[in-house]
Formats: structure tokens, C-alpha cells, sequence
């Protein structure tokens, strides 16, 4: 019970506001869970690992939750995950319910939380567990796993692929890693290049630059529109006030989107839209009134709010657990991690038992300290959201480029990354590449190398990645069945497109 | 391995290896690229043919006053940075002097509604955030800032 001792008053001061800072981000439609954490990750360089995660969790908690505020209040998603917040939200909101529909779905969103901490606590040490006696060929296995899944789910599997594997390209710029069993020569650049890429490009640039500076400069081509108007007013009073009845009958609804959301979570890279979106489905399929959804039922915000809150404790299994991010803000988090000179992956939890304690009570305490400031503070968080963008877009743009110069303490060729990669990620987008695979192949490309190198130069021969160990072959299968879904799903999807032109 | 499996037999020189996986994504790219161009290609080019006639009717219109103001502020803002921090090295004053006007400018770029009020907001906000930046991350957490 060592980690008692890191839970200083300090600790929880950090959980709460970034709890607040996350549901401020998450609250303001366009800026999300991973902007908040990428932005404010030069604070973390401050800190220590413990106070420093403390601040993350916190974050990401909030601004996961904060997404429902515009969702329900203006039918425009915060995050991506409350789209389907939307649906029933602002029908309750139009009925002049507001209040009502708020307060469930921050509710709902408390027990997502909480019930994916609880998988999280007792599932992440034995896949841990199971991963310890994964040799090379595993590894390289699971990382295919990661960009197959990530790619199935993109708008266009061929362009998803395509933007995965451009990240991977992109990883493995500069040296081939000596330490890691490289031979210590440079590839993919001229010889210019070589004072400035040594070691490839920072990771926390790219991401700051893609999510951060690449978001605003999308804003910018649209004329950063305020979606919250002077003339709108927030009405939230009237109708139906809140009680928990609102929950009578709708136990199990819970539990399976918070069920559902924690699984999606776990998959590699699949992010926090797509959790909702399947709940939202299910309890449509299994309700009592599937007519009313859509028209403001309750059951709806909170099919959609548990589980993407239950995304939060999911995404960081594979994290925690095999180094492999669950989705964009978890991939910000690996970076706070390397930060802090600690390697994530199978001996990540047994090697820092005190980290991942604190952590667990860092991801709980958040999840109280969203419920309670949401609840009670509802109203505040209401007006925060009209706080204008021309204010709000420049501020970002600052804190990005703190967050990218600072990393590698003080280097120049850090912002100019930052910037590329911003115009990369606008301009990429335009031509229909997706950010998510990128930076999941980013992230994993050159481990990938070295496992799949590696794996060659003692095995000698391509069959040993088929014939290693059994548990080769499950990945396998279930790469296999991620290609088949996503080529099935490729060619409803143009079904249903001919259906329409015709 | 004289089994037979000769066909997927790979040795690789450890001199050249550096060079091995780039090489295999070189072709995945490449292939990829020729599937994507195989199967939207034909598309696009008609939409590009269609989009030339009625180019008005998709989509908002872009702002190329907002977009191309914001990259060149940006790039502005990311160069005098490094040479105004020159001047007072070790202090982080090339950020806070750099951020201040790069803030104000670009805030005025963005806002709609031009008024008293909104340059009231605008310059406070532009002189407070930076200034608390900066204290906060270069004096309190020691951060190194240009």
C-alpha cells in the first residue's frame, strides 16, 4: 500500500482541474479529449510522473463527459463520441427538458466511467500477463491487428490503409535505432536532414500539430463560424425535472453500453464515435419503444453517454497493457509516458505497481469529480461554451507551440514539425487521408520494424510468422476477420450508395 | 530448412537492413496508391468534370482570408520567435514578446463583430494569456522557452 504515499492533496487538485480544464474542451464544439490533453501536456513536463498523469486522466475523464453539453444544449457534438447524444438530447432540450437530459446523461456518463475502471483494474494485469510471453512475431502480429482494425472502420478502407501506412513511413525517418538492434544507418532523407531528423521526428509535435494546429486551420477555412450565437438562448428549465427514476428499467441498457463502449475501447485505435454509435444501435434493437428514439427519450442519452465514458477505462487496456493506444487521446498519453522515461507494455503494471494504483484512483476520482462538478455546476459550464473562438484559437496555438518546443527542451525544429504536420494534417484531409490510422502507424511503425526485422534475421524464413505459437495463429484469424468485416461492411456501403443514385 | 519452404526463405544482410522494411513499404505505398487510383480515380475525375459547372452549390465556401492569414501569422510568429529569443537568451522572453502581438492580430483576424467591446476583450486577453504562460511554465516550472 506504498502508493497511499503519492496521493498528496496536490494529486487531487490536479485530477479536478483537469477534470474542469477537460470538460471546458469538451464542452466547446470542435475541440476535443485529445486537444485538451495535447495542450496542456507542457504542464505536465513540470511535474512528476504520478502528478502528471494525475492531470491527463483528469483531462481526458472531462473531456470526454463535456461533450454532451453542446449535444444536448445546441445538437452539435462536442466530441466526436456524443453524436448520438445528440439525437435524443436536443429533442429533450426542444421539449424544454435541458436540464433533465444533462443531468442523465451525466449520470450515465458517472457509471460508464466507473464501470470501466473496473474492467480496466482487473483486466489490464492478466492480458499483461499473456502478452509477457509474446516473442516477436506476436508483437509484430498485434500491431498488424491494430492497423487492420483501425482501418476497417475508416470512411474508405483503401485510403485508411494508405493514411496507416504513410504513417509507418513517416516513423521511420531517421536512424534504423541501434539500441533497439538497428545498425545505426540513416534512410528516407538526405544527408542535410541528418543534425535535425538523427532520431525521426518527435512524436508530441506530430501530435500537437495534427489535432491541435490542424484543427484550428480547418476552423480558419470555414471563418470561425461561433456556433453559440447572442441571439441563442439556453433555455434549460421547464418540463420534466431530474430524478433517478429516469434510470427505472434501464439497469441493463447500462450496463451493455457501458459494456459495449469499454470493448470498442479496448480495440486498438477505434475511437470514441464508434463505441456510441454501436450502443446507440443495440438499445434501439432491444428497446421497449424504439419509436421514441430519436424523439427524445431519455434511454437514448444514456445509451450513448455510458458508453463513450465507458471508452475511457477501455482505451487504456491495450495501452497500459501492451503499449498499443486504444484510440487518439490514449496515443497523446503514450507520449507523457515516454515523457517520464517509462516504456509502456506487457511489464509496464507489475514493474510500476505504484504508478498504476495511482493511476486507477486518479481515473476513479476523476469520474467523481466530473459527476459532481457537472452536476451541481451545470449552469457555469453553460455559459463557459460562449466563450468566442477568436479568443479561444489563438490561446491553443500558443500552448502548442509551448507544448512542442519544450519537449525535447528547447529545439527549434520541433515547432517547424509542428507546423508541417499541422498543414499536413489539413491538407491530407482534404484529399481524403484520415489522421486517426496515421498516427496509430506513426506511433507503431518503427516498433513494427524491428519485430518484423527481427523476427527475419533469426527465423529466416516468412512461414514463421504463421507457425510460431498458437496464439500466432488466433491473430491471425483475427486479422483475417477485421479484413472480411471491413470488406463486407465496404460493399454494403456501396449497395446502399447505388440504392440511392438510383 | 530443407523442407521445402525455400519459397519464403529470407536472409537479411545486417549492413543493408536499415533499408529492408522502408523497402517493403515503399511497395505497399506504392500498391496502394495504384488501388486507390484504380478505384476512385474514375470518380473523382468525374466529379472534378461536375464540380467545374456547378462549383458554387457544394459545400461552404472556403475563407481564404482567415486560412492564408492564419498560416502566415503562424509562420511569421514560429521564425521571429527564435530571433527575438536570441536576444535575451535563457529567459523565454522571445515567446512572450512574440506571443502578445501574434495573439492580437490573430484574434482580430478571426473576429466577426468588430467593436469596442471586442478589442477590449481582444487586447486584454492577448497581453494576459501569454504573460501567464509564461510565468507559470518559464518561472514557476522552469520550462525552456525560446
Amino acid at each position: 500500500m506504498e502508493f497511499i504515499s503519492y496521493l498528496t492533496p496536490m494529486f487531487f487538485a490536479l485530477v479536478g482541474f483537469g477534470v474542469v480544464v477537460g470538460i471546458i474542451f469538451g464542452a466547446i464544439p470542435g475541440m476535443t479529449a485529445t486537444m485538451a490533453v495535447a495542450v496542456c501536456l507542457p504542464m505536465t513536463y513540470g511535474l512528476d510522473l504520478t502528478n502528471g498523469l494525475a492531470l491527463l486522466l483528469g483531462l481526458y475523464v472531462g473531456g470526454i463527459s463535456g461533450g454532451l453539453v453542446p449535444a444536448v444544449l445546441l445538437n452539435i457534438p462536442g466530441t466526436p463520441s456524443s453524436i448520438t447524444t445528440t439525437f435524443d438530447g436536443y429533442p429533450m432540450t426542444q421539449k424544454g427538458e435541458g436540464e433533465r437530459a444533462l443531468k442523465t446523461g451525466i449520470t450515465s456518463s458517472l457509471f460508464g466511467g466507473l464501470f470501466s475502471a473496473i474492467v480496466l483494474f482487473f483486466f489490464a494485469p492478466s492480458l499483461a500477463d499473456v502478452a509477457i510471453k509474446f516473442s516477436y512475431v506476436e508483437k509484430f502480429l498485434i500491431i498488424l491487428f491494430a492497423l487492420t482494425v483501425i482501418a476497417s472502420l475508416s470512411r474508405n478502407l483503401l485510403l485508411g490503409i494508405f493514411s496507416g501506412v504513410l504513417g509507418v513511413w513517416f516513423s521511420l525517418i531517421g536512424s534504423y535505432d541501434i539500441s533497439s538492434g538497428g545498425n545505426g544507418e540513416y534512410r528516407l532523407m538526405t544527408d542535410a536532414m541528418v543534425p535535425y531528423l538523427e532520431s525521426g521526428f518527435s512524436l508530441l509535435p506530430v501530435l500537437i500539430g495534427l489535432f491541435g494546429l490542424g484543427t484550428i486551420l480547418q476552423e480558419a477555412q470555414k471563418g470561425i463560424k461561433e456556433e453559440v450565437g447572442k441571439g441563442k438562448k439556453l433555455e434549460l428549465n421547464g418540463g420534466t425535472s431530474f430524478s433517478l427514476s429516469v434510470f427505472k428499467g434501464q439497469i441493463v441498457n447500462l450496463i451493455r453500453s457501458s459494456g459495449l463502449g469499454t470493448f470498442v475501447g479496448m480495440l486498438p485505435g477505434v475511437g470514441g464515435s464508434a463505441a456510441s454509435v454501436l450502443a446507440y444501435t443495440q438499445q434501439k434493437n432491444f428497446s421497449k419503444h424504439p419509436e421514441k428514439l430519436g424523439k427524445g427519450a431519455p434511454e437514448g442519452v444514456i445509451a450513448s453517454e455510458s458508453s463513450n465514458n465507458g471508452l475511457t477505462g477501455g482505451a487504456l487496456i491495450p495501452l497500459l497493457s501492451l503499449g498499443i493506444p486504444g484510440d487518439s487521446t490514449t496515443a497523446v498519453l503514450i507520449g507523457a509516458f515516454t515523457l517520464q522515461g517509462i516504456q509502456l507494455g506487457p511489464l509496464f503494471i507489475g514493474n510500476n505497481l505504484d504508478t498504476w494504483n495511482t493511476m486507477m484512483v486518479a481515473l476513479v476520482f476523476a469520474n467523481l469529480v466530473m459527476f459532481v462538478v457537472m452536476f451541481f455546476a451545470i449552469r457555469t459550464i453553460v455559459k463557459v461554451i460562449t466563450i468566442p473562438k477568436y479568443l479561444l484559437y489563438p490561446g491553443i496555438i500558443m500552448m502548442c507551440v509551448v507544448g512542442a518546443y519544450a519537449i525535447n527542451f528547447g529545439i527549434m525544429f520541433d515547432v517547424w514539425t509542428l507546423l508541417f504536420f499541422g498543414l499536413f494534417g489539413f491538407l491530407g484531409q482534404k484529399v481524403g487521408l484520415e489522421v486517426a490510422p496515421f498516427i496509430i502507424g506513426f506511433i507503431l511503425g518503427k516498433q513494427a520494424e524491428v519485430y518484423f526485422v527481427k523476427s527475419l534475421e533469426s527465423f529466416g524464413t516468412l512461414t514463421i510468422f504463421f507457425t510460431k505459437s498458437p496464439i500466432a495463429m488466433v491473430l491471425w484469424v483475427l486479422i483475417l476477420i477485421s479484413v472480411v468485416f471491413s470488406i463486407y461492411g465496404m460493399i454494403k456501403q456501396k449497395k446502399n450508395n447505388n440504392n440511392k443514385e438510383a | 530448412m530443407a523442407d521445402g519452404n525455400s519459397l519464403f526463405k529470407v536472409s537479411i544482410d545486417f549492413s543493408q537492413s536499415h533499408l529492408f522494411f522502408p523497402n517493403i513499404i515503399h511497395w505497399i505505398l506504392l500498391i496502394l496508391a495504384v488501388l486507390i487510383a484504380l478505384t476512385s480515380g474514375p470518380k473523382l475525375l468525374r466529379q472534378m468534370r461536375e464540380k467545374k459547372k456547378d462549383d458554387k452549390q457544394t459545400g461552404a465556401p472556403t475563407d481564404w482570408v482567415r486560412l492564408l492569414g492564419t498560416l502566415v501569422l503562424t509562420i511569421i510568429y514560429f521564425s521571429l520567435m527564435e530571433t527575438v529569443g536570441d536576444l535575451f537568451p535563457n529567459t523565454g522572453f522571445g515567446f512572450l514578446f512574440t506571443s502578445i502581438p501574434f495573439m492580437f492580430l490573430l484574434s482580430v483576424l478571426f473576429v466577426h463583430q468588430p467593436g469596442r467591446r471586442e478589442f477590449v476583450t481582444i487586447t486584454l486577453s492577448s497581453i494576459i494569456s501569454p504573460a501567464v504562460a509564461w510565468y507559470v511554465l518559464a518561472q514557476m516550472f522552469n520550462i525552456t522557452l525560446p
